[in-house]
């Protein structure tokens, strides 16, 4: 991550090094990790300016601040906690945004893919018809799991493992889409409108890219320590 | 005062503060602060998530303000939250209600007096 505005001298390196520290600390989506550290390195500046404003020489008061704020380790389990569950709902997102599409696709083959003659189309056409019960089921677990950090957890807590249960619906959504992929391909070889099963095979591939590496972050996530919801 | 004493009732206190007007994290800690004579003390790197799972709640809502040539994002309460705030108080005034009347009862129980006896 950038350095903020630097003003030179140690006591702006302490500011630093600990938000480094605690950037260190911390895995999640991107976007939602440079919001939470900037916020955070933003409220130390504001603290510090505030003590110097007081009359406290500048050292003095960014250490003030720093003890104040809480050590990296202290405070990167209640941070953790937020940008699992945000990697959860980004990896529940791409579950249940690429999952029917592929179901789409599936239909739209097996609806317009001509009479099958060879043994083959016919074969991936069953291996489709499993393939879209597991993406069917991965849909709605990831439903669930964004109606679950959502507005339900207003009254509900969220359940300690759903990230890790979301991690491997995406896991395993995502190996479907694999083997979606090689049997889209094979079946595009032998199909006769291999044009439509080649565009599903596509979409195949790059939807088990999509979901895979978003399950991989969520994996590494689900496995990091972080806290209970921030109380206080 | 003990931190566990008032342990689960951080989201009240925060939509409690922006109920009057929006406010940057920083002014969240010194409005809480504040608004408790100093007693209670927010460990300053706990508010930001717990702004951001308000907000992900659908709680809280955010944007980014100038103030002073600086860019701070600044919380606004929602409707729900507001929902959520009146629950939390009339929560709070049962609860404080129902343990207030144990600690300091207003006037003892008269003890009933067996029927047919003392006259």
């Amino acid at each position: 991550m950038t350095a903020g505005p630097a003003r030179g001298g140690s006591a702006d390196d302490l500011v630093e090094k600990h938000v480094a520290e605690l950037d260190a600390l911390l895995h999640g989506p991107s976007r939602a990790k440079s919001r939470l550290v900037e916020e955070a390195r933003d409220g130390l500046t504001e603290t510090v300016a505030v003590y110097t404003g007081e009359g406290e020489p500048y050292e003095r008061a960014v250490h003030r601040a720093v003890a104040e704020f809480g050590s990296a380790r202290e405070l990167a389990a209640s941070f953790q906690r937020e940008l699992t569950i945000a990697q959860a709902r980004h990896t529940a997102r791409a579950i249940a945004l690429s999952a029917p599409f592929l179901l789409a696709c599936w239909f739209l083959v097996q609806s317009t893919g001509a009479p099958q003659t060879s043994a083959v189309p016919r074969a991936a056409q069953l291996l489709a018809t499993h393939l879209a019960t597991v993406a069917g089921a991965a849909v709605l677990l990831a439903a669930a799991a964004l109606a679950a950090t959502g507005v339900l957890a207003r009254r509900l807590p969220v359940p300690h493992r759903l990230p890790i249960t979301v991690a491997w619906t995406g896991t395993t959504a995502s190996v479907s889409m694999a083997v979606a992929t090689l049997a889209l391909a094979t079946a595009s070889v032998l199909a006769e409108n291999w044009p439509l099963t080649a565009a599903a095979c596509a979409l195949a591939a790059a939807s088990h890219a999509v979901v895979a590496g978003s399950a991989r972050a969520c994996r590494r996530c689900a496995r990091l320590p972080s806290g209970a919801p921030v109380t206080l | 005062m003990r931190q566990d004493a008032v342990r689960g009732h951080l989201d009240g206190l925060l939509l409690a503060v922006l109920e009057p007007a929006p406010l940057h994290g920083y002014a969240i800690i010194t409005a809480v602060q504040q608004r408790s004579g100093g007693a209670l003390e927010l460990r300053t790197g706990t508010i930001y998530p717990a702004l951001n799972r308000l907000e992900r709640l659908g709680l809280l809502h955010s944007s980014w303000e100038a103030d002073g040539g600086r860019k701070r994002r600044c919380y606004a309460l929602t409707d729900a939250g507001a929902r959520f705030l009146a629950d939390e108080r009339t929560a709070w005034q049962d609860f404080t209600a129902a343990i207030g009347s144990v600690l300091n009862p207003v006037a003892p129980h008269p003890h009933p007096q067996p029927h047919g006896q003392g006259a």
